[in-house]
């Protein structure tokens, strides 16, 4: 925060608030998005290993369905992790 | 137009098709374009006629989930008053109690539709959820407890979509009377609740688990096979990471329902108006509004169920893990 501190006042007047505003709204974006990507992958591949398996032995496909959705939900909430404890250092 | 006129037409679309896969005049490709260009030429039109308002200072999204106190009670210096949260906590109680015994007394030999819906969830919990996870005598005993715990999740995510009138903070006036407006609001979406469901599971799994085998024979259970001989300090390291894993669980229990319930309701919230309103764009409402209905179509027939299914499948396999007698 000090080493950006006189960059930003050289170009503009930004308030030190300014400052620590925009690096919460970056954390939030960047947060989120990252964490979004790696959820996005894994629940890819949840998805493409199930059709694979279903594919193969079609029989299984009931037992598959309660653990595919297993899988993803447990994905699917990192991705919700990171979002929460980006709202969390947004707002508090 | 007449007969010879048509025919032509006719023909000329035929041969469209035959040769470049037309239909009604547009191919799909060109149709989609379309309906892609209508929709952020409605964006554009909207923003030339309406403009920028500025950034709203005013509306503060996070007041959403605000709690005021209804009736304020306050014993000894911790908050017992009676808000939003309680009242939708209360709802799904007596929802999740009355339509169950409602049922129950209802049964018949036919079963409407009702009746069918109920039992294929009675199936789900009972032999999906109890049954695929648990051995016979245990699934036998905590059966009631997961059952509860899947129709209560389930019901308190339900009543979170339904728009109802409870925000005090913005009233609308009714000939003098101030109702309150309509909003939406779950009592999954605040993380106390989630969290003292998951302490109740906690605490039960372990103590589960220490009556089935003691406690020295529970903790040690926690290592995994295959680490007989293994000295003392690799075996503390490892016994370390387990025990922390331990305590994960009840963060990640707690925070993946009320986090999905939140986001939820955060994306319905921003969809459906606020993220217009909060950056004084008219326009930007027009954009976002069907991915409004696209979401709430999808937390309602997905997650909401998925996380109650979730949230009792992972007690049990916690429940199981902790009785069976392999890791």
């Amino acid at each position: 925060m000090d080493l950006l501190l006189p960059i930003a006042q050289s170009t503009t007047k930004v308030t030190d608030t300014g400052i620590s505003d925009a690096g919460k709204a970056i954390a939030l974006g960047v947060g989120a998005g990252l964490g979004s990507i790696g959820a996005g992958i894994g629940i890819g591949i949840i998805f493409g290993s199930e059709i694979q398996a279903v594919a193969r032995q079609p029989e299984m496909k009931d037992e598959l369905q309660a653990i595919r959705w297993l899988g993803f939900a447990l994905t699917e909430a990192v991705a919700f992790y990171t979002f929460i404890f980006g709202l969390i250092a947004f707002f508090l | 137009m007449n007969a010879e006129g048509n025919g032509a037409d006719i023909a000329a679309e035929r041969g469209g098709v035959e040769v470049e896969g037309e239909s009604g005049g547009l191919s799909r490709k060109a149709k989609i374009w379309l309906a892609l260009g209508i929709y952020f030429g409605i964006f554009i039109l909207l923003l030339l006629i309406f403009g920028n308002d500025g950034k709203n200072d005013a509306f503060k999204p996070q007041n959403e989930f605000k709690l005021d106190p209804w009736i304020e009670i306050k014993i000894g210096g911790i908050d017992f008053s009676i808000n939003k949260a309680v009242f939708y906590l209360l709802l799904a109680c007596i929802l999740t109690i009355g339509a169950m015994t409602w049922i129950a007394k209802r049964m018949t030999e036919k079963p409407n539709r009702i009746q069918t819906a109920v039992e294929a969830a009675y199936d789900l919990t009972k032999n999906n959820i109890t049954g695929g996870n648990l051995d016979d005598e245990t699934a036998t005993r905590w059966f009631p407890f997961l059952a509860t715990l899947f129709f209560f999740i389930w019901f308190s995510n339900m009543i979170g979509f339904i728009p109802l009138p409870t925000n005090t903070e913005n009233t609308v006036n009714i000939f003098g009377v101030a109702v309150p407006s309509f909003a939406i609001y779950a009592a999954t979406a605040n993380l106390s609740i989630p969290l003292a469901l998951t302490l109740v599971v906690w605490i039960s799994y372990h103590v589960e688990g220490i009556r089935a085998k003691g406690l020295i024979g529970y903790l040690r259970s926690w290592l995994p096979p295959g680490l007989e001989d293994m000295n003392p300090i690799g075996k503390a390291f490892i016994f370390g990471i387990e025990a922390i894993s331990q305590f994960a669980r009840l963060i990640s229990l707690s925070v993946r329902l009320f986090a999905n319930i939140l986001a939820g309701h955060l994306l319905l919230l921003f969809m459906g108006g606020g993220l217009a309103v909060l950056l004084g764009l008219a326009a930007l409402g027009a954009l976002t509004f069907p991915l409004a209905f696209f979401f709430f179509v999808l937390e309602v027939g997905l997650i909401a169920t998925l996380q109650a299914f979730i949230f009792s499948t992972l007690t049990a396999i916690y429940i199981g893990g902790a009785v069976s007698e392999s890791h």
